[in-house]
């Protein structure tokens, strides 16, 4: 029942967008859903970690991970909307884009928030596989939202590369169907059908289809050598949706990958999984730290700290044991994270109308709130002390140490690397001399207040996890 | 439907992706694309004739509807209004492409791919085609440096796979294809516009060209 209330809130306020102009209308009419959406899906998160078994007809269903990671979708989607009200009126106000462009933008969220719950609770690969594809089909004109060449080239080169990647995901997920090839399971078989008829399937097949899914879901995912439409999409496309990838759809994505490898394991040796996340993972850890240096744009500098996130979460998860218990955590932490970042280097972008690193001089200086908060995401997401990323990026390399030394050890140098880099690049921002033409001015809450509630979570998680958070994390364990 | 037609079937996808590699022009890219999908129609018709699900008529009524009248239709008007007539080039040259189509053709009937193709043993040559076909719409992507040529590569690459999983036994349930088909509507409606967008903002879809992306 709460899943379709979310689902129809979703759905009613995009309807709103389309019927009316009035802008009030729209902007409450999404922070409604958002709340409502949000309030549903602790009812869900609730009934999961009681034990309670979340299933809405044949179609949908929803598991531990599924429902931490929903529970991730409705607070970035509730905070999303918070800052983009302000942060579209300031943009308005500058002739940065029309009086009906937000109209556009919260029906595109709306429908791309609808589309990660159904990708998430789908208990039909194909349904998922229909939901992840609808988030890339209502996120690709939020990438051109500035209706400038870059943003348009960004925007092409999004859904050209996701649908090329998407459509092998969509071949590897057929090969799957293999398993009831010959039995009277066909139609809309589940996720579990498949698992329990796993067996009929050819090895061969299996990692072919692994492979292809991987490769399909990776590139949503953003996981290296498949991530080159991030930093452009990221790039250029409005700060409230960058923070909703990388917050919301980056772990959506990965989740997927997860389900079609609890299948494969079952089939052969799940060695063959460990081996393909863990090459994913470094080669998206070591890209980012050799561009890391030269990147010019701050939030290009967010796109590649995403895919060396993502390719930490795939060497814990290709690590396995405490490793995968660090992924999910860290996969918590990397989301609400960097979709704080996002929404400060929205302020950045607002008061120096650049997204340029060497155009922003003394930000402590100009946005002292924006820049602090900044400093201590940029502390967070690298993995300083007292942050939950500091553990959990511990955690992953030292449970690699004892099952791939090299590579473990290769990681933590490039994390090192990265964190070099991205000091380097965060110091040229905010400790420089402040130009004489960028007044001082109050900043407001709404433009700082939904990232300290993201990084304040956040903290709180580093050193106090509630019950249920500690129960679906080790039942999510317990099955990927 | 005979095993001879099939064949048919699957090799006129297999060669108007051929086709699509060698033209130059993309009004004969879009009737090309068309012809292909009128193949896979009669593809979904053959697995209604087998199946005797009413609503696999409806799937092939859609398809029709969708990937044989209006796309090449969208495909026309957009090549008209832009003046597209003719693609642009390729990153092979017409030599290479040919030694490529036949090596990716050659890979897709080899041995290494059997536990693929022979999911249903006695439809092995029409698996292989399809896979055939799946391959080279991939590199016709990679291949071509026009933006049209991409979309067309895409949604050749779709109709390979659809005809990979009607032949295989691999087809969804009817509601989900109705989904899939839905979601191929609105991709062909994006792309077309996107590519009125980047004609109207670059003067060309020669996506070598188009390099604003600077880091």
């Amino acid at each position: 029942m709460e899943l379709l209330i979310i689902i129809s809130t979703f759905l009613i306020a995009a309807v709103i967008g389309l019927l009316t102009k009035r802008r009030r209308l729209i902007e409450s009419a999404a922070i409604i859903a958002a709340a409502i959406a949000l309030t549903e899906t602790i009812f869900i998160v609730m009934k999961i970690a009681a034990g309670q078994t979340y299933q809405v007809g044949k179609l949908f269903g929803i598991d531990a991970l599924g429902a931490l990671i929903i529970l991730v979708v409705a607070i970035l989607n509730l905070a999303t909307s918070l800052y983009a009200i302000d942060y579209l009126r300031r943009e308005t106000a500058k002739n940065i884009i029309g009086v009906n462009r937000p109209r556009q933008f919260f029906i595109l969220l709306n429908l791309f928030s609808m589309a990660m719950y159904l990708a998430v609770s789908a208990q039909n690969p194909i349904l998922a596989w229909i939901s992840i594809e609808a988030t890339t089909l209502s996120t690709a004109f939020l990438i051109s939202f500035y209706n400038k060449p870059s943003a348009m080239e960004a925007a092409w080169k999004y859904l050209i590369i996701n649908s090329v990647g998407l459509l092998l995901g969509f071949f590897g997920t057929m090969l799957y169907f293999v398993s009831l090839l010959h039995g009277n399971e066909a139609g809309l078989a589940s996720w579990q059908n498949i698992l329990e008829n796993a067996g009929r399937i050819d090895p061969f097949i299996a990692k072919i289809a692994f492979i292809f899914v991987l490769i399909g879901y990776g590139t949503k995912v953003g996981l290296a050598p498949m991530h080159t439409w991030k930093p452009d999409a990221y790039g250029k496309a409005p700060s409230p949706i960058g923070a909703m990838f990388s917050g919301a759809l980056l772990p959506v994505a990965f989740y997927i990958i997860l389900k079609f490898r609890v299948i494969t394991d079952s089939i052969v040796d799940p060695i063959f999984t460990q081996n393909l996340l863990i090459a994913f993972g470094l080669i998206s850890i070591i890209f980012p730290a050799f561009i890391i240096m030269v990147v010019k744009d701050y939030k290009r500098l967010l796109a590649y700290s995403s895919i060396e996130n993502a390719g930490v979460i795939a060497l814990g998860f290709g690590f396995g044991g405490l490793g995968a218990l660090a992924a999910i955590l860290h996969m918590i932490f990397h989301s609400l994270i960097k979709a704080a970042l996002f929404y400060l280097s929205g302020n950045l972008m607002l008061k120096y109308n650049s997204a340029k690193i060497e155009n922003i001089k003394g930000a402590i200086k100009v946005l002292p709130w924006t820049s602090s908060l900044f400093l201590v995401g940029f502390f967070a997401i690298t993995g300083a002390p007292p942050f939950g990323v500091f553990f959990t990026k511990l955690i992953v390399f030292a449970t690699g140490f004892y099952t791939h030394p090299k590579i473990s050890a290769l990681a933590l140098f490039l994390v090192a690397v990265l964190f070099i880099g991205f000091f380097r690049q965060a110091m040229l921002m905010f400790f420089s001399e402040k130009p004489t033409d960028i007044t001082v001015e109050k900043e407001d809450f709404s433009l700082i207040g939904p990232a300290m509630s993201l990084l304040l979570i956040v903290l709180i998680l580093s050193f106090y996890q509630p019950a249920f958070f500690q129960t679906l994390i080790n039942n999510a364990v317990a099955i990927y | 439907m005979s095993m001879m037609l099939l064949k048919i079937l699957l090799e006129v996808i297999f060669l108007s992706i051929v086709f699509l590699h060698i033209t130059r022009k993309n009004y004969d890219a879009a009737v090309a694309y068309g012809v292909q999908s009128l193949a896979v129609v009669l593809v979904i018709v053959n697995a209604y004739l087998q199946n005797h699900d009413i609503l696999l008529i409806l799937i092939a009524l859609l398809t029709l509807i969708i990937k044989v009248i209006l796309a090449p239709l969208f495909f026309t008007r957009l090549i008209k209004k832009h003046a597209l007539n003719i693609s642009v080039n390729t990153y092979l040259n017409i030599s290479a492409t040919l030694i490529m189509i036949v090596v990716l053709s050659a890979i897709a009937h080899s041995s290494k791919l059997a536990p693929i193709t022979t999911l249903i043993p006695e439809n092995q040559t029409l698996l292989a085609l399809s896979l055939s076909a799946m391959l080279l719409s991939l590199f016709l992507i990679v291949n071509r440096q026009g933006a049209f040529s991409q979309i067309i590569g895409i949604l050749s690459f779709e109709n390979s796979i659809v005809a990979f999983t009607l032949l295989s036994g691999l087809e969804q349930s009817t509601a989900l294809q109705f989904g899939i088909i839905f979601d191929i509507i609105i991709w062909i409606i994006i792309a077309t516009t996107f590519i009125s967008m980047l004609y109207k903002h670059f003067g060309t879809l020669n996506v070598t060209t188009i390099k604003n992306l600077k880091d």
